[in-house]
């Protein structure tokens, strides 16, 4: 039985968002049968060499094979089952981007694909392995619900969470083992609702991802020049939790921080739902330029990127002028 | 309760074993105490010390004797 206590969640955030899916799913599979775990050759990957070991006739490999991963996946969605269907994130978003488009967008079939280390995780892998446009590549097609945890503790709800949705969903796996904790103790996760986690009168942060943890540093960073933050976890991206944006309309900025291109995330959303709004502060978008840049680890990509909470303070102050 | 049968007491409820399958008991011994198990085996080490183990510490911790010597190097005397 998954548990919210603090060994718990030291125990989520040590394993990573990767290893806490994984420990979410062979719980989930132990309390229902129609749950299958595939993946596209990425089983330890995956965190799931426990499922694969205490359910292996409820596993699949398909092999280096997304587009069949997808597919396989969608086929045994219409039969009933509730499958997760696993492989990195640019590697489901942009090969099987159209068999997520017919299968989950189009007949809507109740599938969970998971992306796994989305943005800079696989550092060393390089650029090849780096999801910076999944966000983007999914985010037009209809019907699919697309979450993005902001530590390993939200991973596991979110896992529950699209169990327990019909529907499909996309759910975006960041950071790699030893998460920093956002949530340091139990809370409640509903898709589509936005958490609060900070409030503050001068600048909102809407942060996805491991950039929810670099808001918070950078928010602690700015109350010492005397700027007072708003923090919001957007763990869902889709759909976007536009109440949550419209409380935020007061503050002198609004600031979205993703690890993901700058184009068609997280921040092309949320400048979409302002865009329609009369009176509305600037938005500052930070995630990843128009370029692909260099490899290396996954330290140095964060800073080398301005996604660290450094950085991403000293963003704001300069948009600011203070 | 002594550091000893704390030390204990959280191998036994993070594997589920008997105090006397202990003292030979390593990783990978069985499905419990696998990559997960040994997290969570940190993860309850440090609640039960109050410590913050280094990497190297969590990678080295092979065996339930070789945790001893771990601890001691945190200050817990066992």
């Amino acid at each position: 039985m998954l548990k919210y206590d603090r060994t718990a969640l030291r125990t989520y955030s040590m394993l990573g968002a990767r290893g806490a899916f994984g420990l979410a799913l062979n719980e989930l599979a132990a309390e229902n049968e129609d749950i299958l775990a595939l993946s596209a050759d990425l089983c330890s990957t995956s965190g799931l060499d426990r499922f694969a070991q205490n359910y292996p006739t409820r596993f699949y490999n398909t092999g280096i094979a997304e587009q069949s991963l997808i597919g396989i996946a969608a086929g045994l969605a219409a039969a009933g089952y509730t499958p997760f269907a696993t492989t990195f994130a640019n590697f489901a978003a942009l090969r099987g981007c159209e068999q997520i488009r017919h299968y989950m967008g189009y007949m809507a079939e109740n599938v969970k694909v998971v992306g796994l280390s989305a943005g800079f995780a696989m550092g060393m892998f390089g650029i090849t392995h780096y999801g910076l446009e999944d966000i983007a590549a999914l985010r037009s097609i209809p019907n699919l619900t697309i979450l993005s945890p902001a530590d390993s503790t939200e991973t596991v709800k979110a896992t529950l969470a699209a169990a327990a949705h019909k529907g499909p969903v996309y759910l975006r796996l960041t950071g790699g083992m030893n998460n920093p904790m956002v949530y340091k103790e139990d809370y409640t996760f509903t898709i589509g609702k936005a958490v609060t986690l900070q409030t503050g009168t001068d600048i909102a942060l809407v942060g996805a991802g491991t950039m929810v943890a670099q808001c918070q540093k950078a928010a602690k960073l700015l109350a010492e020049k005397g700027v007072s933050c708003t923090i919001i976890n957007m763990h869902t991206i889709k759909p976007l939790d536009t109440l949550a944006l419209d409380s935020l309309l007061g503050h002198r900025l609004i600031v979205t921080a993703e690890e993901h291109s700058k184009i068609g995330g997280l921040g092309a959303a949320v400048a979409q739902h302002l865009a329609a709004k009369t009176a509305a502060p600037p938005l500052l978008t930070i995630g990843t330029e128009d370029d692909y840049g260099h490899a290396g680890d996954y330290a140095w990509l964060l800073q080398h990127h301005g996604l660290t909470a450094d950085s991403i303070a000293a963003q704001i102050t300069d948009f600011l002028g203070v | 309760m002594t550091n000893l049968e704390k030390y204990n007491q959280v191998f036994m409820e993070t594997f589920d074993k008997a105090e006397d399958e202990l003292a030979s008991y390593k990783y990978q011994d069985d499905a419990a105490w696998d990559s997960v198990g040994h997290m969570s085996l940190v993860a309850a080490l440090e609640d039960a010390f109050d410590i913050m183990m280094e990497t190297d510490d969590i990678i080295e911790l092979s065996s339930y004797q070789v945790g001893i010597e771990t601890m001691k190097r945190y200050g817990v005397e066992l």
